[in-house]
């Protein structure tokens, strides 16, 4: 589909992609654009746009067949370099987390756990799962987005990272109770992803924690 | 004046940088392995031996002739060659216990930002350092540098040097392989690998050298490796620069002196708004002032050791290092 005729308005701008807002028929959609990059040289760029384009939106599609809460693709715009699919309406879980209460917080981490499962036990990792990449719906499920750094993995090693991933935003900006908060995620990701995948990925979580090579920053 | 030595690798440095900063000599001299030959350590280290009494007396004299006595001296402590850290410290606390000046541990890398950040005017920046022992990109957060995204392998001076090895060019390999790919038109496909705000460069590496070896034309090469290399790490440093939105971008370490490099993080920081900090070419590499500018820093925040204490560490991660004088006023 062709991307480069429609209205819409920018929703954010990120380090690899522009992302948009607008409509099509009745479906309000957020179109995801890589953009040129002036640094790389142009085939380079080309090459890099249009690898992750696809890759991305063949993720989100195995994801959504999966059973796991992400946006529906719609349509690719290869010209243009960009995913479009539909708008998630609610709040970034990095900011609505702190109001959630403790056991609202709990509650939420232990959805997002189930997320992260479901994508696991489809061979799917995140690569880049922190509270800003959780979307609350008006209804309180988490639906997880931007798939932009995701690869096919089941390695502990990658699954490992997620969650260490996830444990360092929420440790870095959410300050109630961290720990609780992680309990609860492990426990939703359990029921999804089994006793025996859960006990060796957290494992490999804290593992990745100590090595040091990636620090609480925010 | 603070006197600086550095010996880490295949350079002998000594440098004098005075109480405002200024660099006041600053002299080096650097081993060259024959071609398609790496760094011994331990030749590199004869060589540092062999010339470290003259560089040191040469660094010491005034523009008349008369020898300056420091007030501080500073070497660098590590990370690096075993064989070659030890030269420098000898000397340091030799020089150090005969004068009667206190002796200042100096982390080469750290020194590598300090000179930058002398030479310009970034406070508190996103710092980028490349050279043939790091390839990190770092945030300074409480005392220290945080390491926010480094390379999972090699370095992206190791990567070049290592090819030039392989293609019989002349060391130092990022400028050998920065005029061959002058002369390149084609771009091939190698492999790209960015995880997150890592990079990892030994596939590359391999890709490129096979390539080499089956007859694929040199000057074609070293572009692609020189775009696919810088690429991976700009895309890094782009991540890195939203997601800690830092204002100012450093560019140090040798690597830093490629003017391709130079030209693609600058890209990066004009595009997030930043502003660009690429250390001067003639500091880039490794030097004397490095190590004297940073000892200085060090030793006017208090950090001192004694001779009995002053060891060297070839492996020292960047993160591992107090620097309370960043941000700078």
């Amino acid at each position: 589909m062709d991307t480069s005729n429609l209205t819409s308005t920018p929703l954010h701008r990120g380090a690899e992609a522009d992302l948009s807002i607008s409509t099509v028929g009745p479906w309000k959609i957020v179109v995801k654009r890589r953009v040129r990059k002036e640094y790389r040289h142009p085939s380079l760029d080309e090459q890099i746009r249009h690898e992750r384009t696809i890759s991305e939106a063949s993720i989100i599609h195995q994801a959504k067949k999966a059973g796991a809460k992400v946006p529906s693709i719609i349509g690719l715009d290869l010209e243009n370099h960009a995913i479009v699919m539909t708008h998630l309406d609610g709040r970034v879980a990095r900011e609505c987390l702190d109001n959630l209460g403790i056991n609202g917080a709990r509650k939420l981490l232990r959805s997002i756990g189930e997320q992260i499962g479901l994508l696991h036990t489809a061979g799917i990792v995140h690569g880049d799962l922190t509270t800003s990449n959780v979307i609350m719906s008006p209804s309180g499920a988490p639906f997880i987005v931007d798939f932009g750094m995701s690869r096919r993995s089941v390695e502990p090693e990658d699954r490992g990272v997620d969650l260490h991933l996830l444990q360092r935003s929420i440790v870095a900006s959410h300050t109630q109770n961290p720990s609780s908060m992680m309990n609860a995620m492990i426990r939703g990701y359990e029921q999804t992803a089994g006793e025996k995948v859960a006990s060796d990925t957290w494992r490999k979580a804290r593992e990745i924690a100590r090595r040091g090579r990636y620090f609480a920053i925010r | 004046m603070c006197l600086g030595i550095e010996s880490t690798a295949h350079t002998f440095g000594a440098s004098l940088v005075d109480s405002q900063d200024r660099i006041v000599t600053n002299v080096n001299s650097t081993y060259r392995p024959p071609l398609g030959v790496g760094i011994h350590p331990r030749k590199a280290s004869e060589h540092l031996a062999t010339v470290a009494d003259e560089i040191v007396r040469t660094a010491l004299s005034g523009p008349d002739g008369s020898s300056v006595d420091p007030d501080v001296i500073a070497y660098a402590a590590g990370p690096g060659l075993g064989p070659c850290l030890r030269i420098g410290a000898t000397v340091g606390r030799a020089l150090s216990s005969f004068l009667k000046k206190p002796l200042v541990p100096v982390h080469h890398g750290v020194a590598h930002l300090d000179i930058a950040m002398s030479s310009s005017k970034a406070r508190d920046p996103l710092a980028v350092l490349v050279s043939g022992g790091h390839t990190s990109i770092l945030v300074h957060i409480g005392r220290r540098w945080r390491v926010y995204g480094e390379t999972q392998d090699i370095t992206l001076g190791n990567l070049l040097d290592m090819f030039a090895r392989e293609a019989r060019l002349p060391s130092p390999g990022g400028l050998s392989v920065g005029i061959e790919a002058k002369k390149g038109q084609t771009l091939i496909k190698l492999p790209y690998t960015v995880k997150g705000n890592d990079v990892a460069y030994s596939g590359l590496l391999t890709a490129a050298a096979t390539a080499l070896r089956r007859q694929g034309n040199l000057a074609d090469l070293c572009f692609s490796l020189q775009e696919t290399a810088f690429s991976m790490l700009s895309e890094a440093v782009e991540r890195s620069l939203v997601q800690t939105r830092r204002s100012e971008v450093l560019l140090a370490g040798g690597v830093a002196a490629s003017p391709r490099l130079r030209e693609m993080i600058g890209l990066v920081a004009l595009d997030h708004g930043a502003s660009f900090h690429p250390v001067p070419i003639e500091y880039s590499g490794d030097c004397g002032a490095q190590i004297a500018c940073s000892g200085r820093l060090a030793f006017e925040s208090g950090i001192t050791v004694k001779t009995s204490d002053s060891f060297v560490t070839p492996r020292w991660r960047m993160d591992e290092v107090d620097v309370p004088w960043i941000p700078r006023t």
